[in-house]
């Protein structure tokens, strides 16, 4: 975090001195540069547009695939330099596979090759680097005036590293005057300065320049003039075709920094990753020649430079040969290193996938209320799913609250229908409740023994409160009741057809109630649950007693 | 014998017992004004107060935890009070009928279509939104059965 708040500040200082001071500046001095280098400048030129264009692509699979979150540049930037700092093997091996791919003269197949790894800068420094060693040593005479550009870059040993602490290495770029680093860079951040996010891509670009010039001098070598300027020409045409679309770019990224999530950076660094490991698998197969290769262009390097060349090359060579090494220990781990470096940032994604997806749903309030309200609904069908008889086949919320509706409806006429019957029915209501009531209104509930043995008339309202009271009571008598599904009312139909000595059947299934019955009121009892028994139980009880009988 | 009695006394917590013991008392209460005629408006009379002696015993048992059992409640305490004056209870029932009428939310109705027959269902779901709606569903469902069963029980004794 605090590299990404150096990063944004610097950012902030930087980017508007850069783009409003040092525009026209910049652009003067690379014309001057260029007109006094005439051999770069053959080069350069075409370069530019090459960086224009082959910005274009990558902006253009950047967006494909980092649409929303674009901040992610920025603070996924040293996440990827980082990552990259370990796998320097690659990045020459891409750096170098360039050239044949120019030579060919497959456009697409070399701005498919810059494109992809453009998300990571590191790389492309390096096969810059390696490049330049490379090329300044057999053609000193051409490197010469790209040379003292490029140097700062080569000489640094801890400039990787730094790169990779800082992501203000961007900037720190431009902080350099413009003389020292490459034209190429120092233009194209004032184009696409609209946020420091572009700057890393200007970066990028500038490397991909220098690159490629170099890869062009390689080639030059071997071949004449008029074909690179040819593979140069096509590059422009591409940078010509591409350029609208950077405008559109940098209009995007200035949306995304505006937004600035974290998380949607991460996962931009993580799709650049992903994109960056499916170019490295393919890179593999080409790297021990290439190890190779670069190590024989580093010996002849050593071998043919002047003192002045040793000199810069000795420190070169020494951080070549460290590159080297890194390389190949890149190469024993580079799988590891990359599953890992691929793991790290797939973690958190998961999580913020799942937010991005909901965030690609509904980002607004409302819509994320909505969705609480509907979640809180769901589970509150669910609930009543299994409180009504009959929902759990039932699929489809409409049919789900056609069926709840029944039921509910349902139960309000059984209760009507039931108090219809209280009133109809001449009841024995005249036994004293009064004695009852009146220890009733002090608090206790009638299940006293008193109550019990004070009048034999009290005995049918006790039992009977016993029994509303009373779960396991009230559960025989309800049997007739077709809505209440207990299981416990099968038993209880069972017990007592099994044993038919009401005293038992009551006693068994109500352990709570038995001892307080047998041990006052076992007489009573049994005649209360023969009515009872013999009422209530109608269907049921006649049929078990039937088989009793049998 | 305490044990057991204990158990029976700290059950009253439950819904149950306590809409039992509530129930049966305002039955014992209707059986001062027990009809001496079997007419059938009698009979009609005796239905009404024991539907809303059920009714009023539950929402009481239930207490004013919940949104149905408060508007029961209201209700209740509405009628209580108008009960005197027939005439003009039933002048405020229309009132109240058309004034429901009128606050019934136009959003909510066109949320469910079955919603709305469910509000009419549960007391006091006119001004509930669906979520709650359901909510009290579930549990004026689970009062309802309890309910059931008890008056049941007690029908079933009586008419032995």
């Amino acid at each position: 975090m605090e590299k990404e708040n150096m990063f944004v500040n610097e950012r902030n200082t930087l980017t508007p001195t850069w783009s409003s001071s040092n525009f026209g500046m910049e652009i003067q001095t690379n014309e001057l540069n260029c007109t006094s280098d005439q051999l770069t400048n053959h080069f350069f030129n075409p370069n530019w547009d090459n960086t224009v264009d082959q910005n274009d692509p990558f902006e253009s699979a950047l967006s494909s695939m980092v649409s929303s979150p674009v901040t992610s540049n920025a603070s996924g930037d040293g996440i990827v330099l980082r990552e990259l700092i370990g796998r320097l093997g690659s990045i020459c091996n891409s750096g170098e596979i360039s050239p044949p791919s120019y030579f060919a003269g497959n456009n697409s197949t070399n701005t498919s090759c810059y494109s992809t790894p453009l998300n990571s800068p590191p790389k492309l420094n390096l096969s810059m680097m390696d490049h330049q060693i490379g090329g300044n040593l057999q053609i000193p005479g051409n490197q010469f005036p790209n040379h003292p550009s490029l140097t700062p870059f080569c000489s640094d040993p801890g400039f990787v590293e730094r790169a990779a602490r800082f992501s203000c290495f961007g900037s720190r770029n431009f902080g350099v005057p413009s003389g020292q680093i490459g034209l190429n860079e120092s233009e194209f951040p004032h184009k696409l300065m609209n946020s420091s996010n572009l700057s890393r891509l200007s970066r990028n670009q500038s490397f991909k320049v220098t690159a490629s010039p170099m890869g062009a001098q390689e080639n030059r070598e071997g071949l004449l003039d008029g074909k690179i300027s040819a593979s140069d020409d096509k590059f422009s045409v591409f940078s010509r075709s591409s350029t609208p679309k950077n405008g559109e770019l940098g209009d995007s990224r200035e949306e995304s920094s505006v937004s600035e999530q974290i998380p949607g950076g991460e996962i931009g660094s993580k799709t650049q990753n992903d994109a960056s490991s499916r170019k490295r698998k393919s890179i593999p197969r080409e790297k021990p020649k290439e190890i190779s290769s670069s190590s024989a262009k580093n010996a002849k390097a050593g071998a043919e430079n002047d003192e002045s060349n040793s000199k810069r090359n000795k420190p070169e060579e020494g951080n070549g040969n460290e590159k080297e090494a890194e390389k190949s220990k890149a190469d024993d781990n580079g799988t590891e290193k990359q599953s890992k470096d691929n793991q790290k940032p797939a973690e958190p994604p998961k999580d913020y996938i799942h937010v991005r997806a909901r965030r690609g749903q509904a980002t607004d309030s409302h819509s994320l209320a909505e969705r609480v309200r509907r979640e809180k609904i769901s589970e509150r069908m669910k609930f009543l799913q299994d409180l009504v008889p009959g929902c759990n086949k039932v699929t489809g919320k409409a049919v789900m609250l056609d069926e709840i509706i029944n039921y509910v409806q349902s139960l309000q006429r059984q209760v009507e229908f039931l108090s219809m019957k209280l009133s109809t029915v001449n009841t024995r209501m005249d036994f004293n409740m009064e004695a009852l009531l009146s220890k009733e209104s002090h608090g206790s509930l009638p299940h006293s023994t008193d109550q019990f043995d004070s009048s034999s008339q009290a005995l049918p309202y006790a039992l009977q409160s016993h029994q509303g009271s009373n779960l396991h009571c009230a559960i025989p008598n309800g049997s007739e009741n077709p809505f209440s599904l207990n299981p416990l009312n099968s038993t209880m139909h069972r017990n007592p057809g099994m044993q038919l000595p009401p005293i038992n059947c009551f006693g068994e299934p109500t352990s709570q109630a038995s001892t307080f019955w047998e041990d006052d009121l076992q007489s009573l009892v049994q005649m209360g649950f023969g009515q009872n028994q013999s009422n209530n139980l109608q269907g049921t009880t006649a049929i078990t007693r039937m088989k009793v009988e049998l | 014998m305490m044990t057991s009695r204990q158990h029976l006394t700290t059950n009253p917590s439950s819904i149950k017992t306590r809409f039992a013991y509530l129930f049966l008392r305002n039955l014992k209460r209707l059986n001062k004004y027990r009809p001496t005629s079997s007419s059938s408006r009698a009979v009609y009379q005796r239905y009404g107060m024991i539907k809303f002696a059920a009714d009023a015993s539950m929402a009481s048992a239930v207490g004013s935890r919940r949104a149905w059992s408060r508007a029961t409640l209201l209700k209740i305490r509405n009628r209580a009070l108008n009960c005197t004056f027939l005439k003009r209870r039933r002048i405020h029932a229309l009132r109240r009928r058309r004034a429901e009428r009128k606050s019934r939310n136009p959003r909510q109705e066109c949320a469910f279509g079955q919603a709305n027959e469910l509000r009419r269902l549960v007391p006091g779901g006119e001004v509930m939104d669906i979520c709650n709606l359901l909510d009290e569903t579930a549990h004026y469902i689970k009062c309802l059965n309890t309910q059931v069963q008890v008056m049941r029980n007690i029908v079933d004794f009586y008419s032995s």
